[in-house]
């Protein structure tokens, strides 16, 4: 690694300046206004719209009360860990291994396939989804042609339902990531490897495996995080129903504050979210730091 | 990772096939596997591009009685679809520009300068990428009203410009990392200044980790719809993401097919970006520059 | 809140944006403006074409003043969280704006709304609006904040050939919850495939749910929601257990539709769209602006509705008086209570509000009319073959208890319908779950047990 070189004192840092400004005034800002509006009872509409009162704790030992927030936060950590930690990065990997022994011409064609997914605007892509699990869907016509049952998605199995959507929906990001990791890796290793005798796999679990790890961390990092955030998949196909069944933190949220107009209630969940993102952040941070040691 | 990998992938060779893969050898199960994997990223997709050439269209995926452009034709005009499309257009790109500029310009001394706080600065940002902006909206509000913003397209961008530098700072920082310092110090030896060598000699480089970077914030800005929807007023400034919601009735109903017209309409420019883009920056989209930690 | 932060937050951001050239709106001049929000989609533009007429007419009339209207383009969720978030700043606040009436009480509690007492005594027009709507616009306090710019009530639509295959005689008028289930029994029993009578349920189709449906059942059995003498929330009442068990049997026997379709939020569109023009459901209740979908241009067309369909107001628990239920929902107009200009602002609203206008817009939305003068209009009457039905049951209707607690109580009321219709709780469970939940909600000295 080249050496980083000094700079003259604070002055360097003076490009900074106007993200570092952005971040203030539009992110920082309003982050905090809402992690103080979970201390009052600040209302949309009605008596505490325009003058709320401080209520110190009181939002968040009602959601310590509240028998939804357990039921959401566990299935927040459903969502994150089985459409991104599982869904996205186990897909992304195994397609990005597998293109490197395709064809070339088909790894093409799946590649668009699956970055297709990707760049729809989120909304079509929600819509695309509903319609694919709705009950007379594509899917269950699929199944329905092949003698298999037709269940109700979105009644019955609405976690696995916007589970797989985003699986569908964000997979591109994590095969693109490791498509190039792969690429990285030096011919000599594994050639190397493959004089010695190793199988596909065994290359793989031994040798292409601890060399992206870094890679993996960093990607696992960024679509957890992501995939906290969603909002718009889940509300478009579920709404967080059926009896709450798939309602994440974030849709969560959204409801307390705007349906029911409880703003100090649904920023105390957004804050909470907060929380759980920052406790993964640091797991991911100590995993990588490790590596650097 | 050690500079000289990191460097040779911004060299313009870059795009060539890897060696590691004989290219004759062909591997059928790889094919076969990919394809069905592909097979099932692509299926959601066909309700939309099925219910956009039906007049009669639902939400079940069959296939129209008859085939028709009039959906299309339904929502052509300049009110409903090239007005917003244009207005998208304009947020989106002002928007990846602008963070754009403020990445690149914090990406500078984030990756040229050591200090013990780089780190802890970048984990900090990225936090922000797992808050839902629905969460925040309230405050952003009452923000854009206190500085009398509401209605500018220009501030809207810059809000979400705030929303999105968190990654972009990131996926730039880890791209400049690629790039030598060496090269810039001869440029220094001519007396270049800092800023002349970033634009002269740093950004030429990692032009493609910066198409990367720009279609990543151009694709999340263009599907957004909460925070346009609450920062502008104007009708005739409203993006795509909001004039979609015209298909759904005053009770709710919803013009299927046109939704899907609309919908199809609406996600071909970002598609069309993005191949652009991929063409650019050769076939594994240099991705992996971007998420190194 | 945090203004102070705001405050020196927005000297760096206005520096931010001088950098980025935005180009600030330049000064009002001397005129006065006044500023109007209101909805519109694509498929309703009714309002929309209102507002335009109204602001030629009152622009003619009031030189100086200039109408500036701003349209919201969204579904009704997302038009409220607009309006509230712009009702919260008095520098954003509309002069007048289109207000749902179930966020009026709140709306007034929050002082967002004008009293409208005094300008409405000077309004010649007030005295021929419907007594009952009028109740839509009216606050805790007794004083009125809102003009109802037409209303809606909900009944019972059933497909007559399905009931004539079944052997039922029509016209069709059941008495008593009884007469419901033994009619829909006789119509499974005749043909399995057809669904005999549809209730909504559950939180996916939301104020669907209470509005056509259970309120109809609650409101039939003398029990109510909210003792608006007291201002207090009723818990515990044996009506709240009745309803409740009368959609268990629904569901139960297979009568309504099954609990997945249920507690789909699209399940309204099958009913108005496949199922009553295909013959395959019997019944179900729903709103007077149903005949909205079915007509030319309207989402569903069918052009055989008129003869095909029928109504019957929804009966009372045992036939007791008055022998009907009904609810109203609806929307309004209303004065920012921050306008500066109250006086023109209500001049619009009565401009916008005027006769003419009122009717053009009661016809293009498929609304109820309030004002006797339009609901005495030929062309009115003649709207559709229902008009005559549905307005009646406007002596009968209930509005929501529309406080700011009530959307939590809706919430609550389609939760306790979700768990019976599933069968994951008995009704008795249910609605002790509710009973907890309202008092979790507004406090125990807030609800009363009756």
């Amino acid at each position: 690694m080249p050496a980083r070189l000094r700079g003259r004192g604070l002055l360097r840092y003076l490009p900074l300046l106007p993200a570092v400004l952005l971040l203030l005034v539009f992110l920082a800002g309003p982050v905090f206004w809402a992690f103080q509006a979970s201390f009052t009872n600040t209302g949309l509409t009605g008596r505490h719209a325009r003058n709320p009162e401080w209520v110190g704790l009181d939002n968040y030992q009602r959601l310590l009360l509240d028998p939804v927030f357990p039921l959401s936060l566990g299935l927040t950590v459903l969502f994150v860990a089985g459409s991104a930690v599982l869904g996205q990065n186990l897909l992304g990997l195994a397609l990005a291994v597998l293109m490197r022994r395709a064809r070339r011409s088909v790894s093409a064609l799946v590649g668009t396939a699956v970055v297709a997914a990707w760049v729809l605007p989120e909304i079509v892509a929600a819509f695309a989804a509903y319609a694919y699990f709705s009950r007379d869907g594509t899917l269950n016509q699929l199944l329905g042609g092949l003698g298999m049952g037709r269940p109700d998605w979105l009644y019955s199995w609405p976690m696995v339902a916007v589970v797989l959507a985003n699986v569908w929906r964000g997979t591109a990001f994590s095969m693109l990531v490791y498509r190039a990791a792969l690429n990285d890796i030096p011919t000599e290793v594994a050639e190397a490897a493959q004089v010695d005798g190793a199988g596909g796999w065994q290359r793989l679990a031994f040798i292409t495996l601890p060399m992206i790890r870094r890679s993996i961390a960093t990607n696992l990092m960024l679509i957890t995080l992501q995939t906290l955030a969603v909002f718009t998949l889940v509300w478009v196909m579920t709404a967080g129903g059926p009896a709450n069944a798939s309602t994440t933190l974030p849709v969560l949220a959204y409801q307390e504050a705007f349906k029911f107009g409880d703003i100090g209630y649904g920023t105390a969940v957004a804050s909470v979210l907060l929380l759980i993102g920052a406790v993964f952040g640091v797991g991911y941070i100590r995993l990588l730091r490790e590596e650097k040691q | 990772m050690t500079a000289p990998a990191r460097a040779s992938r911004v060299a313009p060779s870059s795009g060539t096939a890897n060696p590691v893969r004989p290219r004759d050898r062909r591997s059928s199960p790889a094919d076969v596997a990919l394809l069905v994997l592909g097979a099932c990223f692509v299926l959601p997709l066909l309700w939309l591009v099925l219910a956009s050439l039906d007049a009669g269209a639902g939400h079940e995926t069959k296939v129209p009685a008859a085939l028709t452009l009039d959906n299309f034709a339904a929502v052509l005009t300049p009110g409903l679809l090239l007005q917003p499309l244009w207005n998208s257009l304009l947020l989106s790109a002002g928007t990846a520009t602008v963070t754009m500029a403020a990445a690149v310009l914090a990406a500078y001394p984030l990756s040229r300068y050591r200090s013990r706080f780089n780190t802890p600065f970048m984990y900090a940002v990225l936090l922000g990428t797992c808050l839902p902006i629905t969460a925040i909206m309230v405050p952003v509000y009452g923000l854009f009203v206190q500085l009398e913003l509401l209605d500018s397209v220009p501030a809207t961008m810059l809000f979400m410009a705030a929303t999105a530098l968190p990654m972009a700072i990131w996926m730039t920082r880890n791209f400049m990392d690629a790039v030598p310092v060496s090269l810039e110090e001869a440029a220094w030896v001519d007396g270049a200044s800092r800023m002349t060598a970033l634009r002269t000699i740093v950004l030429p480089l990692m032009r493609q980790g910066l198409g990367v970077v720009f279609i990543f914030v151009f694709i999340q800005a263009w599907g957004n719809f909460f925070v346009p929807f609450v920062l502008l007023l104007s009708e005739a400034k409203q993006p795509a993401a909001v004039s979609i919601f015209s298909f759904f009735g005053q009770h709710g109903a919803v013009a299927y097919g046109q939704l899907a017209a609309f919908s199809i309409l609406y996600s071909l420019p970002v598609l069309a970006l993005y191949v652009i883009v991929a063409r650019g920056a050769g076939n594994s989209f240099a991705m992996s520059g971007a998420v190194r930690g | 809140m945090r203004r102070p932060a705001l405050k020196s937050m927005s000297l760096i951001a206005s520096a931010l944006i001088i950098l980025t050239a935005c180009t600030p709106e330049s000064p009002e001049s001397s005129s006065k403006t006044l500023k109007v929000v209101y909805q519109k989609t694509d498929s309703f533009t009714a309002l929309e074409t209102m507002f335009q007429t109204a602001k030629q007419e009152f622009e003619a009339a009031n030189q100086g003043v200039t109408v500036e209207l701003q349209p919201i383009q969204g579904n009704d969720d997302d038009y409220g969280t607009k309006l509230a978030l712009a009702l919260r700043s008095p520098s954003t606040a509309p002069d007048v704006f289109y207000e749902d009436t179930f966020k009026v009480r709140s709306d007034v509690d929050a002082g967002y709304l004008l009293k409208l007492d005094s300008h409405l005594d000077g309004w010649a027009d007030w005295a021929k609006f419907d007594d009952g709507a009028k109740a839509a616009g009216r606050a805790d306090d007794g004083g009125t904040y809102a003009v109802p710019l037409g209303t809606d009530t909900r009944a019972i639509w059933y497909n007559k050939k399905v009931f004539e295959a079944a052997g039922i005689s029509l016209p069709w008028q059941p008495h008593s919850w009884q007469d419901i289930l033994d009619t829909a029994r006789k119509i499974k029993a005749d043909d399995p495939s057809v669904i005999p009578f549809n209730m909504y349920a559950g939180k996916a189709t939301g104020e669907g749910t209470v509005m056509q449906g259970f309120y109809e059942l609650l409101y039939g059995t003398g029990a109510t929601l909210y003792d608006e003498e007291s201002g207090k929330w009723v818990v515990g009442s044996a009506g709240f257990k009745d309803s409740l068990g009368f959609l268990k049997t629904l569901y139960g026997e297979g009568l309504a539709v099954s609990p997945a379709e249920a507690l789909d939020a699209n399940v309204w569109k099958k009913v108005f769209g496949e199922w009553f023009p295909n013959g395959k459901l019997g019944a179900t209740v729903e709103g007077s602006y149903s005949p909205s979908f079915w007509q030319d241009g309207g989402s569903y067309e069918w052009p055989g509705y008129a003869q095909d369909m029928a109504v019957a107001p929804f009966p009372t628990q045992d036939g007791g008086a008055p022998g009907a239920v009904s609810m109203s929902g609806g929307w309004t107009l209303a004065v920012g209570a921050g306008t500066k200009e109250p006086d023109l602002a209500f001049k619009f609203l009565s401009t916008a509000l005027n006769r003419d206008n009122s009717l053009k817009f009661t016809l293009d939305s498929s609304q109820i009319a309030v004002r006797s003068d339009v609901a005495g209009d030929a062309g009115y009457q003649a709207a559709n073959p229902f008009v005559k039905d549905v307005s009646g049951l406007v002596s009968v209707t209930r509005y929501r208890p529309a406080t700011s607690d009530y959307p939590r109580i809706s919430a609550a009321v389609q939760e306790a319908t979700e768990v019976v219709i599933t069968g994951a709780k008995s009704p008795e469970q249910a609605a002790a779950d509710y009973d907890a939940a309202v008092t979790e909600i507004v406090g125990g000295d807030k609800t009363v047990r009756k």
